[in-house]
């Protein structure tokens, strides 16, 4: 797992500095500053707006085996307070920073989470797209070899939120079949569908006459 | 969306959008890995399946490039502020990428701070 040792949105810097909380990680992108910005950096880091509710008693009862190493498990309470101003989880909410009763709220509801819950929401908060990666394939598409970092931060933002869609909906489609287990191809297919028929993946629209 | 074992180097894929791209199997395949847990998926997820997003995403990610690049033609330059425009009616997009942005925006002035107290200490001395 890309440890990275910052709130999943640090990933997307080169540079990143952690709030002091953070365990060391192992971003290979991130020199180890030890002079990171003040705590308040870290209230900074609000939550991702997901589009459903990431709902807990969905997690798995399949222990998580990610291979990760030791301080993932170490639950960062620290980390994790300052980064929920809002752990919003329903649609279209933008995350206020610092509303004192939206992060009392969110760390109420953390303390709640089972072991498997926070590791979910960890590897929710925590995963990301390389940044390397992604600028690599932007140019590779725009044919022009300059990205910018906002713009690699946008993409990689909005991808993450797409992935989102596709497995949450993936996940409706399992429930809808009653199967269970990890998902299969022809659920994500499925709901690929299902998001086309809203209207949620863009279309290269070519202008079709005469058809 | 072919999900059979994928070769090493994917030159002209299946897409019809990136003939040219060449990428290597499994670029975001360990991202994706974790994201996919974290959105629901077993803690395991299925290797064709993570493959199959992935294709699902680069596709994305070139459809989305293509149309920002149409609406910026007049320009001729992409600006960030065209794929905003694109997501201009997918609220909980756009809300997630404005504060992606302002957070880049803030650890850039932190950073600026930082530098500039340490230039400080080092005058002082």
């Amino acid at each position: 797992m890309k440890k990275s040792k910052d709130p999943f949105e640090i990933a997307f810097e080169e540079q990143e500095e952690s709030p002091p909380e953070s365990p060391v990680g192992l971003d290979e992108n991130e020199p180890q500053t030890s002079a990171g910005p003040s705590v308040n950096l870290g209230e900074e880091f609000a939550a991702n707006p997901i589009v459903h509710t990431t709902d807990p008693s969905k997690s798995s009862a399949v222990p998580l085996s990610v291979g990760t190493s030791g301080p993932i498990a170490k639950p960062k309470e620290d980390d994790e307070e300052e980064e929920e101003e809002n752990m919003e989880v329903e649609l279209g909410k933008l995350p206020s920073r610092g509303d004192p009763a939206k992060t009392a709220k969110m760390q109420e509801i953390l303390a709640h989470f089972t072991a498997d819950q926070m590791s979910r929401y960890e590897s929710f908060r925590r995963s990301g797209f390389q940044k390397s990666n992604m600028k690599r394939l932007l140019s590779s598409i725009t044919g022009s070899a300059k990205i910018s970092i906002p713009m690699t931060i946008v993409v990689s933002g909005i991808a993450k939120m797409f992935v989102g869609e596709i497995v949450e909906t993936a996940k409706v489609v399992m429930s809808e079949r009653r199967e269970s287990g990890p998902i299969r191809p022809c659920h994500i297919r499925e709901a690929y569908r299902r998001l086309k028929v809203d209207g949620k993946i863009p279309k290269r629209s070519v202008p079709r006459l005469f058809r | 969306m072919s999900t059979g074992p994928f070769p090493k180097v994917k030159v002209g894929s299946s897409l019809p959008s990136e003939a040219s791209l060449k990428r290597k199997r499994g670029m975001f395949q360990k991202d994706l890995h974790h994201m996919m847990y974290g959105f629901g998926d077993d803690a395991n997820p299925l290797p064709e399946t993570v493959a199959l997003v992935e294709d699902i995403v680069v596709k994305y990610v070139t459809d989305i490039v293509h149309k920002a690049q149409d609406d910026a033609t007049k320009r001729g330059k992409l600006f960030t502020e065209d794929f905003l425009f694109l997501i201009r009616k997918d609220l909980p997009k756009l809300n997630r990428c404005t504060e992606l942005l302002s957070m880049d925006e803030e650890i850039k002035q932190a950073r600026k701070v930082i530098w500039v107290d340490e230039e400080k200490l080092v005058s002082v001395d």
